[in-house]
C-alpha cells in the first residue's frame, strides 16, 4: 500500500473552486453593451467623414497654454487611452492641467477604401490642428502619436513643423526593417496590393489573427484561467472586461492607407530613409526640429523598441528625449506603471515646454 | 442558318445566358486549380504548427516532473508549459519559412475570393446591377470629390483666419 500515490486534497479543492467560478461567472460578468469605455467627459467638437475630434472637459483647470492633440493608432479604438478612471491616460493629463483633444478615426466602411495617408495627414489631422489653433488662439499645438497613430503624426510633424510646438511619439512605428515582432514578419510577406484589390479594406478578422499569434498560450489560455480564478474580485473583472471589449472592437483599415503602410513602412522601409511620400510631398524627418519626446517599451511585442527608437536619432531636433520603460505596448499607456511613471515624466517634460 | 438548333444560343436572351454560363464555368475550373495550391499551403501551415507543438511538448516533458503531486507543482508545470510553448511558437511565427508560407496561403485565399467576386459580378450584371468594379469607380470618384472639397474648405478656413488677424 505504501506505493499507492495520493492526491493532495488541495488539488481537488482548487479544481472544485475553479469549476464553481466558471459556473458562477455569468453572475459577475456584465454584458459588453453594459460597459461604457468613454469614461472621461468630452464633447465632439468637429466631425469630418467618419472621424471625430473630441475635446475633454478640464478637471483641474488648464495650467498650460499649449493644447495637446492625441493621434491614436489605426488598430482598435482610442478607448484604451481612457479605459478606466484609475488607468486613464487622458484623465491623468487633464489632472496635470493640460487641455486634451483626441482624434477618433471612426469606423471606415467599404466606401472609404480609397482613403490614404494623404487623407489622414493632410486632411483629418491637419483639419483637427487648424480647429484647435482657431479655438485656443494659438499658433502651435503639442501633438502625441501612439503606435500607428504616431506614424501618421510623425509624417504630419515633418510636413507642418510650424504647427507643432512639441511632439511626443509613443511606441511609434518607424523603422519596419528593424521591427522584430511577429506582426512585422507577417507584413513583410504580405501581398498588400492583392489584398486591397480583392477585399477593399483590411478586415478586422485579419487583425484578430495577428493578435492571436502574439504569445498565444499566455494570451489565449493563461489570461482566461486567471480571469476565472479572480472572478470574485470585482475590480479585476471590471478591468479585464474593459480591455476585452476594447480588444474586440477592431475597425477595418482603409485599403489604400493599409497598402501604403505595409509597403512603405514594413516592406520598403521608406519613412526612416526619408523616401516616403504623403500625397505629393516627401517626408523628411530632419524637418522635425521642435522638442521631441520618444517613449518605447522594452517588452513591446507589437512594435519592438528597435522599430521605434530610430525616430529619436533621425529627427532634426536638438531638444530630444528618449525614454525606455520596463513594460509592454498596452502597459505603457494603460497600467499603474503608466500612471506612476510614464505620464508624470511625460507631463513634466511637456509642462516645461507648454 | 439561324434555324439550326445549335444557333439558338447565339441569339436573344439565350446568348447572354450561354455567355454567362461559360464565364462561371471558367471561374469554377480556375477555383479548382487554386484550391490545389491553397491545400498545399494550408497543409504546410498545419505541418509547421504540429511539428512545433511536438518539439515544445518534448521540451516540457524533459523539464517538468512526470506527475505533479501538489498545487505548487501543478502551477510550476503550467508555467513551464506556457513559457516553452510561447517561446517555440513565437520563434515559428517570426521565422521566414512561416512568413512566406502564410503569405502564400493568404494570397491563394485571396485568389479564391477573386474568383468568387467574378462569379458574383456575372450574376449582378445579368440582373442589371452594377459590378464590383463599377461600384469601386463610383467610390473612387466620391473620394476624389470629397478630397477636393475638404482641401478647399481647409484653405478657406486658413484664409479667413489670416484675414481676421
Amino acid at each position: 500500500m505504501q506505493n499507492e500515490s495520493t492526491i493532495d486534497p488541495k488539488i481537488i479543492e482548487e479544481v472544485l473552486k475553479f469549476s464553481r467560478n466558471v459556473i458562477e461567472a455569468p453572475k459577475f460578468v456584465s454584458a459588453p453593451d453594459e460597459i461604457n469605455l468613454e469614461v472621461t467627459p468630452h464633447k465632439v467638437v468637429q466631425q469630418i467623414d467618419k472621424t471625430r475630434l473630441l475635446h475633454y472637459k478640464p478637471i483641474s483647470g488648464t495650467k498650460h497654454k499649449t493644447p495637446l492633440l492625441i493621434s491614436y493608432a489605426l488598430i482598435n479604438r482610442y478607448h484604451i487611452l481612457d479605459i478606466h478612471p484609475e488607468k486613464s491616460w487622458v484623465r491623468n493629463l487633464l489632472e496635470q492641467g493640460f487641455e486634451v483633444y483626441m482624434l477618433d478615426w471612426g469606423t471606415p466602411t467599404s466606401m472609404d477604401k480609397y482613403l490614404d495617408f494623404d487623407d489622414y495627414v493632410n486632411g483629418y489631422l491637419e483639419s483637427s490642428v487648424e480647429y484647435i489653433k482657431n479655438q485656443s488662439s494659438t499658433e502651435q499645438i503639442s501633438l502625441q502619436g501612439y503606435c500607428t497613430g504616431a506614424t501618421i503624426a510623425t509624417a504630419y510633424t515633418a510636413l507642418y513643423p510650424e504647427n507643432v510646438k512639441n511632439y511626443i511619439a509613443t511606441a511609434p512605428v518607424i523603422d519596419g526593417w528593424k521591427d522584430t515582432t511577429v506582426i512585422s514578419n507577417l507584413a513583410k510577406h504580405m501581398d498588400a496590393d492583392k489584398m486591397v484589390e480583392t477585399i477593399g479594406n483590411m478586415p478586422p478578422e485579419f487583425m484578430y489573427y495577428c493578435f492571436s499569434v502574439l504569445k498565444p498560450f499566455e494570451q489565449g489560455i493563461e489570461k482566461y484561467v486567471k480571469f476565472f480564478k479572480n472572478i470574485d474580485d470585482k475590480k479585476y473583472v471590471d478591468n479585464f472586461l474593459r480591455v476585452e471589449k476594447w480588444l474586440g472592437d477592431t475597425p477595418p483599415i482603409p485599403g489604400e492607407l493599409f497598402k501604403q503602410w505595409i509597403k512603405d513602412i514594413y516592406q520598403q522601409n521608406l519613412l526612416i530613409q526619408n523616401k516616403m511620400h504623403v500625397g505629393d510631398e516627401l517626408i523628411d524627418l530632419k524637418k522635425i526640429d521642435m522638442p521631441v519626446f520618444t517613449q518605447v517599451a522594452v517588452g513591446d511585442h507589437l512594435v519592438s523598441p528597435e522599430c521605434s527608437m530610430p525616430l529619436h536619432y533621425a529627427v532634426g531636433s536638438k531638444d530630444k528625449t528618449l525614454k525606455i520603460y520596463p513594460t509592454g505596448h498596452v502597459g505603457m499607456i494603460a497600467s499603474s506603471l503608466s500612471q506612476k511613471k510614464v505620464l508624470p515624466e511625460m507631463g513634466a517634460w511637456l509642462a516645461e515646454r507648454s | 442558318m439561324s434555324s439550326k438548333p445549335q444557333a439558338l444560343t447565339s441569339i436573344g436572351p439565350m446568348r447572354a445566358f450561354a455567355a454567362n454560363s461559360k464565364k462561371i464555368a471558367v471561374e469554377l475550373i480556375e477555383i479548382n486549380e487554386n484550391l490545389l495550391g491553397f491545400n498545399q499551403y494550408i497543409t504546410e501551415y498545419y505541418k509547421q504548427l504540429s511539428e512545433t507543438w511536438g518539439v515544445a511538448q518534448k521540451k516540457v516533458n524533459q523539464k517538468a516532473p512526470k506527475i505533479p503531486q501538489d498545487v505548487e507543482q501543478i502551477e510550476a508545470t503550467k508555467r513551464i508549459w506556457i513559457d516553452i510553448f510561447d517561446n517555440d511558437f513565437t520563434e515559428l511565427f517570426d521565422s521566414k519559412k512561416f512568413g512566406e508560407n502564410y503569405g502564400n496561403l493568404v494570397s491563394k485565399e485571396l485568389e479564391l475570393t477573386k474568383h468568387w467576386n467574378n462569379i458574383t459580378n456575372v450574376i449582378l450584371q445579368s440582373v442589371n446591377l452594377p459590378s464590383k468594379e463599377e461600384v469601386d469607380e463610383v467610390y473612387k470618384e466620391i473620394h476624389s470629390l470629397k478630397k477636393r472639397v475638404s482641401k478647399l474648405e481647409l484653405e478657406l478656413k486658413k484664409e479667413k483666419r489670416k484675414n481676421a488677424k
